[in-house]
């Protein structure tokens, strides 16, 4: 393989649900895309364009129809290949509790149970959440929820992190302050993220590049490199300008 | 005890004016004796039952003796092949498909409607009784833990899946704790079934029993004798409930789901 091809390859993907016989309209196609290794990556792109589908064909959760998808040279058959992964809504086990979810999370067999222990404590301290190990989710708040989430998919310990709107269903504040978090943690543990969101402002206060997908079918329409300095400033004239630039892509 | 006396006092007094209601309705003559003893008539009927025995030498403690004895064993028997066949048939869809119809059909049939027959099968001993309790607590069992292994939450398996968990694995440790809730309702509801058929299961080839206490009665116009019998079943169903209702809250403390449910 070539030494520039990027550390995520994705070929030609095409995706349609059922058989190709029902004609059923087609969700993906021919996206092609190279992501660098600790690139952060956002799609952004209206509801049923296939953001989705296409974070679940990269964690080897659904089979593309046809195309395919490389990490690091390898061919992706299925999860469980170095891509750890935060839904939509938490997910969490609820019968086990914050530490519980971490440690479901960190599969090595080659460590003793004591470290283990230690390597999750660390990763609900890197989250910030080490005075809730103890607790359910249910006990938890929604942007907490989502903390353990992250620290779960982390426990995996992950060269790629996969996360499909995260932050969708948490207010505001917990949103900015979640955004913050996320990028203290990319900066600390440097992984490759692929970020689903339908919010241009959470775009671009974390990405390094930003992917629009135009809907039926969902297609690669834009990729912007987003060069604005970190950390971003919301309210900066070139983030506004940015912003007014994917908006009129959105749009188009 | 202040607490105590404002939450459950005005329901107390409901229930001691309904009482005192009745009392003065049957000693008066507005409501026949024989078909609404009066509680001071059912209070006697009770001492009686407790020290003579109903009857002769049946005390009430020896009905109530039996007939747990016998919900318990149906029950376990039923609970106990219920949970490993329905885990089977909730992780296989082939399974599920095949037996859907299956269950459905042995659900619907009226655990008494099955007396004659269990009689021919079994005699007029313990068996056909414990049969018959395990009858009906089985399907309500199975379908439950059918249930609860089949409608687990699929975002739960993507994450577990996201961790290379799958199989065996994935059943034990996903599957079946997210399972448990809903196989602790199929429980309560099963036992509340034991109970409903208990006093059909009793009306055969013995006296010994509430169920039989109950019928016996009936046949000797007590029917004062048929309320005690009624109201015991009430207190131990109630009894086993909330004893599993602990039982429940101590091995899934995760669990608020399933709150009106559980009622």
């Amino acid at each position: 393989m070539s030494t520039d091809a990027g550390f995520i390859e994705l070929n030609d993907i095409n995706m349609r649900f059922g058989l190709p016989a029902e004609a059923l309209p087609v969700v993906l196609q021919g996206i092609d895309l190279s992501i660098a290794q600790n690139e952060f990556v956002s799609i952004v792109g209206r509801s049923g364009c296939g953001k989705t589908t296409l974070l679940n064909i990269v964690a080897g959760l659904v089979e593309a129809t046809t195309g395919t998808v490389t990490i690091a040279g390898n061919q992706v058959r299925g999860p469980g290949q170095g891509q750890g992964v935060v839904f939509q809504q938490h997910a969490l086990f609820p019968w086990l509790t914050a530490m519980g979810n971490v440690e479901f999370g960190c599969r090595k067999a080659d460590i003793s149970k004591s470290e283990k222990r230690e390597v999750c404590r660390q990763l609900l301290d890197l989250v910030g959440l080490s005075h809730a190990a103890d607790k359910y989710p249910r006990e938890l708040s929604g942007g907490m929820q989502q903390r353990v989430a992250i620290a779960r998919a982390l426990a995996l310990d992950p060269e790629i992190l996969l996360m499909d709107e995260p932050f969708g269903a948490l207010d505001e504040l917990t949103r900015i302050e979640l955004q913050q978090e996320l990028l203290r943690v990319w900066d600390a543990r440097k992984k490759t993220v692929i970020f689903v969101t339908h919010s241009i402002t959470e775009a671009l206060i974390l990405s390094d590049r930003v992917i629009l997908l135009s809907p039926h079918p969902g297609r690669v329409f834009k990729d912007y490199q987003i060069t604005l300095p970190r950390p971003r400033i919301r309210t900066d004239p070139a983030f506004n300008a940015m912003y007014q630039e994917i908006w009129e892509g959105l749009s188009a | 005890m202040k607490d105590w006396l404002s939450r459950y006092g005005p329901s107390l007094l409901v229930f001691v004016v309904l009482l005192a209601a009745w009392e003065f309705a049957t000693t008066n003559g507005y409501l026949k004796p024989y078909r609404f003893p009066a509680p001071s008539k059912i209070a006697m009927g009770f001492v009686e039952i407790a020290s003579e025995g109903f009857p002769e030498d049946l005390t009430i403690w020896v009905h109530t003796r039996t007939t747990v004895g016998r919900i318990l064993q149906g029950y376990i028997a039923a609970v106990g092949l219920a949970i490993p066949l329905g885990f089977l048939i909730g992780a296989f869809s082939t399974l599920e498909k095949l037996t859907a119809p299956l269950i459905i059909f042995g659900r619907s049939i009226a655990t008494l409607s099955l007396l004659p027959l269990v009689i021919v099968w079994f005699g007029t001993g313990e068996l056909t009784k414990v049969v018959l309790i395990g009858y009906g607590c089985f399907w309500t069992m199975i379908s439950n833990v059918i249930a609860g292994v089949k409608y687990v939450d699929p975002v739960l398996i993507r994450a577990a899946r996201t961790f290379g968990v799958s199989g065996p694995a994935l059943f034990w440790r996903v599957i079946l704790p997210a399972a448990l809730p809903r196989i602790f309702a199929g429980a309560r509801m099963a036992l509340g079934v034991g109970f409903m058929v208990i006093v059909g299961a009793e009306m055969i080839g013995t006296v010994e029993g509430l169920g039989a206490l109950i019928m016996e009665a009936r046949n000797f116009y007590r029917s004062e004798i048929t309320i005690i019998g009624m109201l015991v079943i009430g207190i131990i169903g109630f009894l086993i409930a909330s004893g599993l209702l602990h039982l429940e809250k101590m091995l899934i403390p995760w669990d608020t789901g399933l709150d009106e449910v559980r009622r």
